[in-house]
């Protein structure tokens, strides 16, 4: 009866322990910075941490597939090196709104071009969005050796400074972003998602599209990458070809401590939102607190380390049990 | 909706491993056809070839008299062929709700799922079985969360749930009790009445006789029986699943077991009980080859694998008159047991690694540290002749040798530690002739001679009844019946697998 109950309650709120974890940040973000929930500020923060999410977003549907992909930070990385070379400082916003379009193409290509080798080839996941993660790094390299170029200033600038509502612009993206997933979770699809990521054979037997429901999901995260990379050109205003990598392991973790298992078939997408807000507040804090920034790393690590253990260790306890 | 199916000269193979050489079957609506077949006759690739889980290599399907092929199940599904699997198809994360209708999912105008729509035709089909379930079964349970009887009858309802024509039980009832059982026999009844046809795959006579109305009986991948179920009876039927007896390349000792009697009882065993096991008891005396029998997977894997430590039990084992408990197996090799697992490639051997690494690994405490390499050495090489071990050095690895060979490595590794009761779970399979001749002979040595006691488990009727002084047969984690002497043949064997001739089950 109490396991039962801990199990579909553990099931039912996989995210749970993000939102614990994201309240518990924010209440030690707000001591070292008072002002944190100011305009301006939370702005600031929330402009930042929005290519991260963006990328978690796509990172999490993926793993409840059962798959994963670690070539989204080289996706993000192709966005912004053509966007900053195409586009230009002197772009009108036409040419802007060009390369846009033509960046979540070249997103849903990459993500075509790893669906292909994982769902019809039946590759390994990690093998081979490892391999085209370097395939996409050195195609941004070749795009844009050196960091430059750029995108209109106006154009950043509007990025930067809406304030709709007097809320950052981050907040509405999320919005519209967690608006499309309730509806995609209500519909065949997500349900297929599940199924996939909760035990593939079976659903191949009763009769789910398994090919085209992995390959899908390749495509979503191809195409979340490629918003993430605009996100991320629209912040820094400039290219580098190097700037989308380190990205992606932060999207796994933001996955993982937003309640998702790795093995796939639980959790949702509201939790890996909540991890890559939290993962960007840590790093806030470590900021303001003047901590080294070595720090951030370790501080980083003992935080994923205690979200993979903490249901393993709750499982411990309870198997100890009679 | 279709009228009839039928399967001709069907042949499946498996990598070398040919399922079906001769497979045929034909099922009209408004008939219940049972598939009947020993261990590894070919049901259940005879059933995945019907459904289209498995892509047939020869042969062909007919659906009302046209040819017709099934290259993945959506195919079979949409010509109104539903399955009820045997290692059922449903998602464990996700609810009875969502599991029944995947696929399926009735939508609203926005092509979203209409959930009040799911859980009301859930509840409906739910109210099927109503009053058989143990707990409080509701559309949004998890299916984690229930034991394995509603397990097996939400994987029912799911299938029936498209209203096919067609509808294939594969072991259905295994893990239903007895009022499940005549619920699902009441709703056949019902389908049958309704025009469906059904194929019940089952090894328990008497279901098969309450139910079917004709039979199709396969053996070794061939269909060698078919006909109406009035027209034959219990003893016929199983004399159909036996091959004609077949000479054996050795005998048991005939007098041999009336005098092992007399020694000591080595192993006691009372009441085991856990997950794959209801109540287990028996006695083991010192020197004495007792089979393990039955179907595969009616807990002969469990029994094995709790006397050696390795899953928990609740029960009293006693070595010797003295209660043990293994709690690790690490515990039961302490006291002298050894286990030969099922699966070699993954419970059995390294297969990278030198076979001198694999003879050592259960004993590297004797040749551990200092580092006593040449005793070792010399061990393995002895334990490898003793064995008659083909191979070009004891530094090749594993995965150079043949089955067989690989076979009796792990064999080899436990007979370094000189164990005292062997656990086989069927260490024959995959091997071929001759070894298993050389096997036959090492464990008649071992137990007449050396004072061994084995419990071997085999899937290969004729070799417990070659080998073995008495066969335990288990039947859904019991043992069913004990055969030895006169009464281990053949009939008696298979016929107690299936459940059959004795009264003494609900």
């Amino acid at each position: 009866m109490n396991r039962s109950r801990w199990e579909v309650f553990t099931r039912r709120q996989p995210a749970l322990f993000a939102l614990v974890l994201l309240v518990l940040a924010v209440a030690i973000n707000l001591i070292v910075q008072p002002h944190m929930f100011a305009r301006e500020t939370l702005n600031s923060n929330m402009r930042v941490f929005l290519p991260l999410i963006l990328l978690a977003v796509g990172q999490a549907i993926v793993i409840l597939a059962g798959g994963i992909d670690i070539s989204v930070g080289g996706i993000a990385s192709i966005v912004n090196t053509v966007l900053a070379t195409r586009v230009g400082l002197e772009g009108s916003p036409a040419e802007m709104w060009r390369y846009v379009f033509i960046s979540l193409i070249i997103g849903l290509l990459a993500g075509a071009i790893n669906g292909f080798f994982i769902a019809f080839l039946r590759l390994q996941p990690i093998i081979t969005t490892y391999a085209t993660s370097f395939l996409y790094a050195g195609l941004a390299l070749f795009i844009l050796p050196n960091p430059g170029g750029g995108i209109p200033g106006n154009i950043a600038a509007f990025y930067r400074n809406s304030t709709p509502l007097h809320l950052p612009l981050a907040f509405y993206v999320i919005a519209v972003v967690l608006l499309i997933w309730s509806y995609l979770r209500s519909t065949r699809y997500g349900n297929f998602l599940y199924a996939v990521g909760g035990r593939a054979q079976a659903a191949y037997e009763t009769a789910v599209p398994v090919t085209w429901v992995q390959f899908g999901t390749y495509l979503i995260s191809g195409l979340m990458a490629a918003f993430a990379g605009l996100a991320i050109t629209m912040l820094s205003g400039s290219g580098n070809a190097d700037i989308g990598a380190p990205m992606t392991l932060n999207s796994i973790t933001a996955v993982v401590i937003g309640g998702n298992a790795l093995s796939g078939g639980v959790g949702g997408v509201a939790g890996p939102v909540m991890g890559a807000i939290t993962l960007g507040v840590i790093q806030n804090i470590i900021s303001f607190a003047n901590i080294d920034t070595w720090w951030e790393t370790l501080v980083r690590a003992v935080i994923i380390v205690v979200a993979l253990a903490a249901p393993g260790i709750v499982n411990l306890f309870r198997r100890r049990q009679p | 909706m279709g009228e009839s199916l039928s399967a001709r000269n069907i042949v499946k193979h498996y990598g070398g491993v040919v399922a079906l050489s001769d497979g045929n079957l034909e099922v009209r609506a408004r008939e219940v056809v049972a598939l009947i077949g020993a261990n590894g006759s070919g049901k259940s690739t005879m059933s995945k070839v019907i459904n289209g889980v498995v892509v047939l290599d020869g042969g062909q399907l007919l659906l009302d008299g046209n040819p017709i092929h099934f290259p993945s199940p959506q195919a079979a599904k949409n010509a109104g062929i539903a399955t009820v699997f045997q290692e059922l198809s449903l998602i464990p994360q996700m609810t009875v709700a969502e599991n029944i209708w995947l696929t399926r999912e009735p939508l609203n105008s926005f092509g979203q799922v209409d959930r009040k729509a799911v859980k009301r035709r859930t509840e409906e089909l739910l109210g099927l079985f109503e009053g058989t379930y143990k707990t409080a079964l509701h559309p949004d349970a998890s299916i984690a969360s229930l034991p394995p009887d509603e397990k097996q009858i939400i994987e029912i309802l799911k299938a029936i749930s498209f209203n096919p024509w067609l509808v294939i039980l594969d072991e259905a009832t295994a893990s239903l009790d007895s009022r499940q059982v005549q619920r699902l026999f009441d709703l056949v009844a019902k389908w049958k009445e309704q025009g469906k046809a059904i194929v019940f795959v089952s090894h328990r006579m008497e279901e098969i006789f309450r139910i079917a109305d004709k039979y199709v009986v396969l053996r070794n991948g061939r269909t060698v029986g078919a006909g109406n179920i009035q027209d034959i009876n219990e003893k016929q039927l199983i004399k159909l699943m036996i091959e004609k007896e077949s000479v054996l390349g050795f005998l048991r000792g005939g007098a041999k077991s009336e005098e092992k009697i007399e020694k000591e009882v080595a192993l006691e065993v009372e009441n085991l009980t856990n997950d794959g096991l209801r109540g287990v008891s028996f006695k083991v005396h010192k020197g004495e080859l007792v089979g393990i029998g039955g179907l595969r997977g009616q807990g002969q894997r469990h029994l094995l694998h709790s006397l050696f430590g390795d899953i928990l039990y609740s029960g009293i084992v006693k070595l010797f008159n003295q209660e043990v408990r293994f709690k690790h197996p690490r515990d039961a090799m302490r006291r002298g047991f050894a286990l030969v697992p099922g699966d070699r490639a993954k419970e059995g051997l390294l297969y990278i690694r030198s076979i001198l690494d694999n003879l050592l690994l259960p004993s590297w405490r004797r040749f551990g540290f200092p580092l006593k390499v040449s005793n070792a050495r010399t061990e393995a090489t002895q334990v490898g002749s003793h064995l008659n071990l083909k191979m070009a050095g004891l530094d090749e690895p594993v995965s150079s040798l043949s089955g067989g060979n690989a076979q009796k490595v792990v064999i080899g590794k436990w007979l370094m530690r000189d164990p005292q009761v062997l656990l086989l779970d069927d260490p024959t399979k995959g091997v071929d002739v001759g070894t298993k001749a050389e096997f036959y002979a090492l464990l008649t040595r071992l137990s007449s001679q050396d004072g061994k006691t084995i419990l071997l488990y085999s899937s290969d009727d004729e070799e417990l009844i070659g080998l073995c002084d008495r066969v335990l047969v288990m039947h859904d984690g019991m043992i069913h019946t004990e055969l030895s002497g006169n009464t281990l043949t053949k009939e008696n064997l298979i016929g107690a697998s299936l459940g059959a001739s004795q009264g003494d089950r609900e």
